[in-house]
């Protein structure tokens, strides 16, 4: 069970060992005290000693990232040599970490879709159980729920062990479970998917013609450049656009009216406007995370680590 | 008391307020015909790609015959009408060029599936033209889902074999193995080993690995029309080497492609879309020209 996810050939360092080595099981055994050790404090500290504890941790959480981005990176760094000096050392034990505490990132992130199917299981099965408004829905929910977990196991079971020496890239091999995981997946739950996605097509066409009014300059200027851009998007606009120019200047590619055709107007809109407009909304988003990031890992926030 | 308002008929309503009432079932029903009924009628138009487009081209003809590319598929069946086309074209060049790729996801857990799909249909479609068909894990290994993209790009920039270090595959009724003993992965010690790093996404996680390692390995992008213009700032600073954005791209690409290799792109398909995405922006912008005139009409007409 577990070659399916034993790594044959790690990379000895400080975070990974040989399979079945004394360092490997060493390492599990004093992990699983350790966190076993942290749940007990966790759950046992005085309420005034768990907000140190969590900001501490927290701390050192973030550190690793801070670290990784300013320390000095080691380059052409080759196997079996040792570390030119204590700063080297310190950029080759953080690149070493880096594959694991993303690992450990990710599992992280991915206990995130456990919580929600539980929570969402939670809330359904208790209005199924009080019979309140709308449990009809909750019934649907769960049981296409149940339906879609259970062919999605089969099909894993028939296509990863009872029948892997089949290859199932070719539709004439498949069988019930490939065939049913092809209707749930791929015949139901993915075109339902796309029907909801276009479904926003009605709105914008709706909006459209309700709200996008000439109401003030500023809207007006809105409105032209909004037309100008759209137009860029159709290939005959910017034909057309072309043609009627070069009527007009006979050809001649240097003269000044070959300013005015779609796809250079359009190409200033972007350079001068749309461009320097994003990357302004980018740089304020990127200092207001940075200073958010910070009150994070500095534990600024007064909110939470207490009852 | 308040004044009961009786509603106008249609004979005593000003043409203003006629084109202002547009009952949204007949505005609906003009889309759906709008974007419809090009489908079954498709006319090549003219077309001059972007700048973006072109770039993007000449970037994959660049890469070595044979060599190894990683794409990054963040897309599903709900942007299929753009992502599809852009993964389908990028595919075909691969193939092309016998150029090996590695796929991983960093957005959402259908896309590995999806993007298994639209192989596999490339695959049945080189078998009845008597080409090669890719092989798993001789022209190509799956790397899986990621959930965070953040964690991923970060391992990348790192350390990539430390990245998919747990990750294993297998041949078609073969034993699963890691994917770095693969002839895909073999030799790829650091990004840099890479010939390109390719992002297929109708989200914001291209941006998640342009500010990671787009300092060590040639970049492409094939994004969704919504998030072309905040991508595109990444072409104009030179972090990314190509962009085709939104159905526009996938058509730029396509006819590019099919200028140099005729024959080898579903360019007729994009036709189809191409039209229809003409026909339904003519229709917003009528719409927005309607309400407006209605707007000033109805204004003129008061007292």
């Amino acid at each position: 069970m577990f070659d399916i996810i034993a790594q044959t050939a790690p990379r000895v360092n400080f975070w990974s060992a040989e399979p079945g080595s004394p360092k490997l099981w060493g390492g599990i055994f004093i992990a699983i005290v350790i966190g076993v050790a942290f749940i007990f404090a966790c759950l046992n500290l005085p309420t005034n000693y768990r907000r140190p504890l969590i900001a501490t941790l927290t701390f050192i959480a973030g550190l690793f990232f801070v670290m990784s981005f300013v320390w000095p990176k080691s380059e052409g760094r080759a196997p079996d040599t040792l570390p030119n000096g204590g700063v080297e050392a310190v950029a080759w034990w953080l690149q070493d970490a880096t594959g694991p505490i993303s690992n450990i990132t990710t599992i992280l992130t991915a206990f995130l879709l456990g919580l929600g199917a539980f929570s969402m299981l939670r809330v359904h099965i208790g209005k199924l159980v009080k019979q309140q408004k709308d449990w009809g829905f909750s019934v649907v929910l769960l049981l296409s729920m149940a339906t879609m977990m259970f062919i999605g196991y089969w099909d894993w079971r028939t296509v990863s062990f009872t029948m892997k020496d089949t290859n199932f890239s070719d539709p004439s091999n498949w069988v019930t479970a490939t065939y049913a995981k092809d209707l749930v997946f791929d015949g139901i739950l993915q075109k339902m998917d796309a029907a909801m996605f276009s479904v926003i097509a009605f709105y914008i066409m709706s909006a459209a013609y309700r709200a996008f009014r000439i109401r003030s300059v500023e809207a007006t200027v809105l409105l032209v450049s909004a037309l100008i851009v759209m137009m860029s998007l159709l290939a005959l606009g910017d034909m057309m656009s072309n043609k009627l120019i070069g009527n007009f200047t006979g050809g001649a590619k240097d003269h000044f009216m070959e300013n005015f055709t779609l796809s250079e107007i359009y190409g200033f809109i972007r350079a001068a406007f749309q461009t320097p407009s994003i990357r302004a909304i980018d740089f304020g988003i990127g200092v207001g995370a940075m200073a958010m990031g910070l009150r994070l890992w500095l534990s600024l926030d007064k909110t939470g680590g207490t009852n | 008391m308040s004044e009961v308002v009786e509603p106008k008929s249609a004979e005593t309503k000003s043409l203003g307020e006629k084109l202002l009432s547009i009952p949204k079932p007949a505005l609906y029903l003009a889309l759906i015909l709008a974007t419809a009924v090009p489908l079954f009628f498709p006319v090549p138009l003219p077309n001059e790609p972007k700048d973006t487009a072109k770039a993007l081209f000449a970037a994959i003809n660049e890469i070595p015959d044979e060599s190894t590319v990683i794409i990054q598929s963040d897309w599903t069946e709900s942007t299929r009408g753009e992502s599809r086309g852009q993964m389908d074209i990028l595919l075909r060049m691969l193939m092309r060029k016998n150029v090996k790729f590695a796929i991983c996801s960093a957005a959402d857990p259908q896309a590995p599936e999806v993007f298994r799909n639209l192989v596999f249909k490339l695959n049945a479609e080189r078998k009845e033209l008597k080409l090669r068909e890719y092989k798993k894990w001789d022209d190509w290994v799956e790397l899986g889902f990621y959930p965070s993209a953040e964690a991923l790009g970060q391992a990348i920039a790192a350390d990539i074999r430390g990245a998919f270090a747990g990750k294993r595959d297998a041949p078609p009724g073969g034993d699963d193995r890691p994917v770095f003993e693969s002839p895909v992965l073999k030799d790829i010690v650091k990004v840099d080993d890479l010939s390109m790093y390719l992002v297929v996404t109708g989200t914001k996680s291209i941006i998640i690995a342009i500010e990671r390692f787009s300092d060590k390995v040639k970049m492409g992008g094939m994004v969704t029309g919504v998030m072309g213009p905040e991508t595109a700032n990444y072409f104009y600073s030179g972090q990314l080497k190509g962009l085709s954005a939104g159905l526009k791209g996938v058509y730029d690409m396509c006819s590019l492609e099919e200028v140099a290799h005729p024959g080898t792109t579903k360019l007729k398909r994009e036709e189809q879309y191409i039209l229809s995405l003409h026909v339904a922006i003519f229709l917003l912008i009528a719409a927005v020209i309607v309400g407006n005139v209605g707007v000033f009409l109805t204004r003129r007409s008061k007292p």
